[in-house]
């Protein structure tokens, strides 16, 4: 055994390679800001951290007119970007309510999406955009919806030897958005309910809906009973009521000490409902 | 045991650290540095935050070897013997600490607060120092002291 190490990753090569010969032994860490809150309370205690603040990971670009972002941007990144603030506003909403400044600073979008909270506030509104994730090993690249991206809490489809590499976040005409986060505290606060709606609206009428809840599931989750049933509609008070009535069956929320599975199935059917409204007007 | 190589408060400093160690216990435990305190270890109460790079962070859930290369600045760093910071200032003014135990974290807050904003409206300092808890102050004197602190920093220099 060569003892526990630290390396910083030089480019994406070199990290694939490393984690390649290193597998389920290397954590990969860029804030930390998850990872040093379990190694700090000795719940885990990897052979190897494999740094990838400064491997080029860190962009935010257009291409093919979707949005890219590189697996190690920060958060505090993606609130100062313009064509975040251009492109994709609610995006700079949802950030700007995880956490503080001083952890935003550090903490990377990859990190919110390999952490695989059930809460993770960042895979709402990216499965609301139907984004997808680009995973990299030394076999190749896959490119995977964000949906099927998680398993279950702290699981991913990533396999030992795959790092998540990019997110690309088409950016769809006629799209109006909502979003909503339930905390108990103002800052730091992980989600008890955290809801985020798309819906590709023409004339009134919605043409396609996706509708993405965190913190009520052991996965970030979409409703797609409910958003279906808003597909080809006029987006009504009365639609409104009964789509909000079909978010029950969609989740499996559980008491913990954030909140309770019953005020959550509450809050969630309230704020989809408060969302949509706010989406029909 | 790794080799870590870093700049704090201008001085440069080599230790050896542990591949489990993070840069709370790098500050306190080996450089003597113990302004930064072990408050939460989870990254929610802010005691620990200092400044790596000019950027605020909590050094309780930074790994040690992040800040390989880097220069850190704790509040030692900011002031010398008789010659107060003018946050510090402020906050002896309007009495803004009480235990003290937030006190040096709440102060680099507000400097990294003020370098990147320098006139900040209530609602920017209250969501600038979020991320800091207070058990005493109920953060009314905190406020009031950052925005002195802002108006003697924006008259003064």
């Amino acid at each position: 055994m060569e003892g526990k190490k630290f390396i910083k990753g030089k480019n994406v090569q070199e990290v694939i390679a490393l984690k390649s010969k290193y597998g389920q032994k290397a954590k990969i860490i860029v804030g930390g800001t998850d990872v040093m809150v379990r190694v700090n309370s000795l719940m885990e205690s990897p052979e190897c951290f494999l740094y990838i603040g400064e491997a080029g990971l860190k962009y935010i670009e257009k291409k093919n007119g979707d949005i890219v972002i590189g697996a190690a941007t920060t958060l505090s990144g993606i609130l100062k970007s313009d064509l975040i603030e251009a492109e994709l506003p609610v995006m700079k909403t949802v950030v700007s309510q995880i956490a503080s400044t001083a952890i935003r600073n550090t903490a990377s979008i990859g990190g919110n999406l390999c952490n695989a909270s059930p809460a993770a506030d960042t895979a709402v509104p990216l499965m609301a955009f139907d984004a997808k994730v680009v995973l990299v090993s030394e076999r190749g690249d896959r490119t995977v919806a964000m949906d099927e991206f998680f398993v279950g809490p702290g699981k991913t489809i990533l396999e030992d030897d795959e790092i998540l590499k990019e997110i690309v976040i088409p950016v769809k005409e006629n799209v109006v958005v909502a979003y909503k986060k339930l905390g108990r505290r103002k800052a730091e606060s992980l989600s008890v309910v955290s809801v985020c709606i798309a819906v590709v609206k023409e004339n009134g009428i919605c043409k396609e809906a996706k509708i993405a809840l965190g913190a009520v599931a052991p996965r970030p989750v979409l409703a797609s009973k409910a958003a279906m049933f808003l597909q080809g509609k006029a987006l009504d008070d009365a639609l409104i009521e009964q789509a909000s009535e079909q978010i029950e069956p969609e989740i499996s929320p559980i008491d913990d000490q954030r909140g309770t599975r019953y005020i959550r199935i509450r809050s969630s059917k309230t704020i989809v409902k408060n969302l949509l409204k706010e989406i029909g007007k | 045991m790794q080799e870590l190589n870093l700049k704090v408060n201008g001085k440069e400093y080599t230790v050896k650290v542990k591949a489990d160690m993070n840069l709370l216990e790098v500050l306190r435990d080996k450089l003597q540095i113990t302004s930064p305190k072990v408050g939460c270890n989870t990254g929610d109460c802010g005691a620990c935050s200092v400044i790596m790079d000019g950027q605020l962070i909590k050094s309780c859930v930074t790994h040690a070897m992040i800040a390989d290369g880097k220069e850190v600045t704790t509040l030692e760093g900011i002031f010398s013997p008789g010659k107060l910071h003018p946050i510090q200032e402020a906050f002896h003014e309007v009495a803004a600490a009480q235990c003290g135990f937030c006190t040096p974290g709440m102060i680099m807050t507000v400097k990294a607060l003020l370098d990147s904003n320098p006139n900040p409206s209530e609602e920017e300092i209250r969501e600038g120092i979020a991320g800091n808890l207070c058990r005493c102050t109920g953060y009314t004197a905190v406020v009031k002291a950052v925005k002195l602190a802002a108006a003697n920093m924006n008259g003064g220099e």
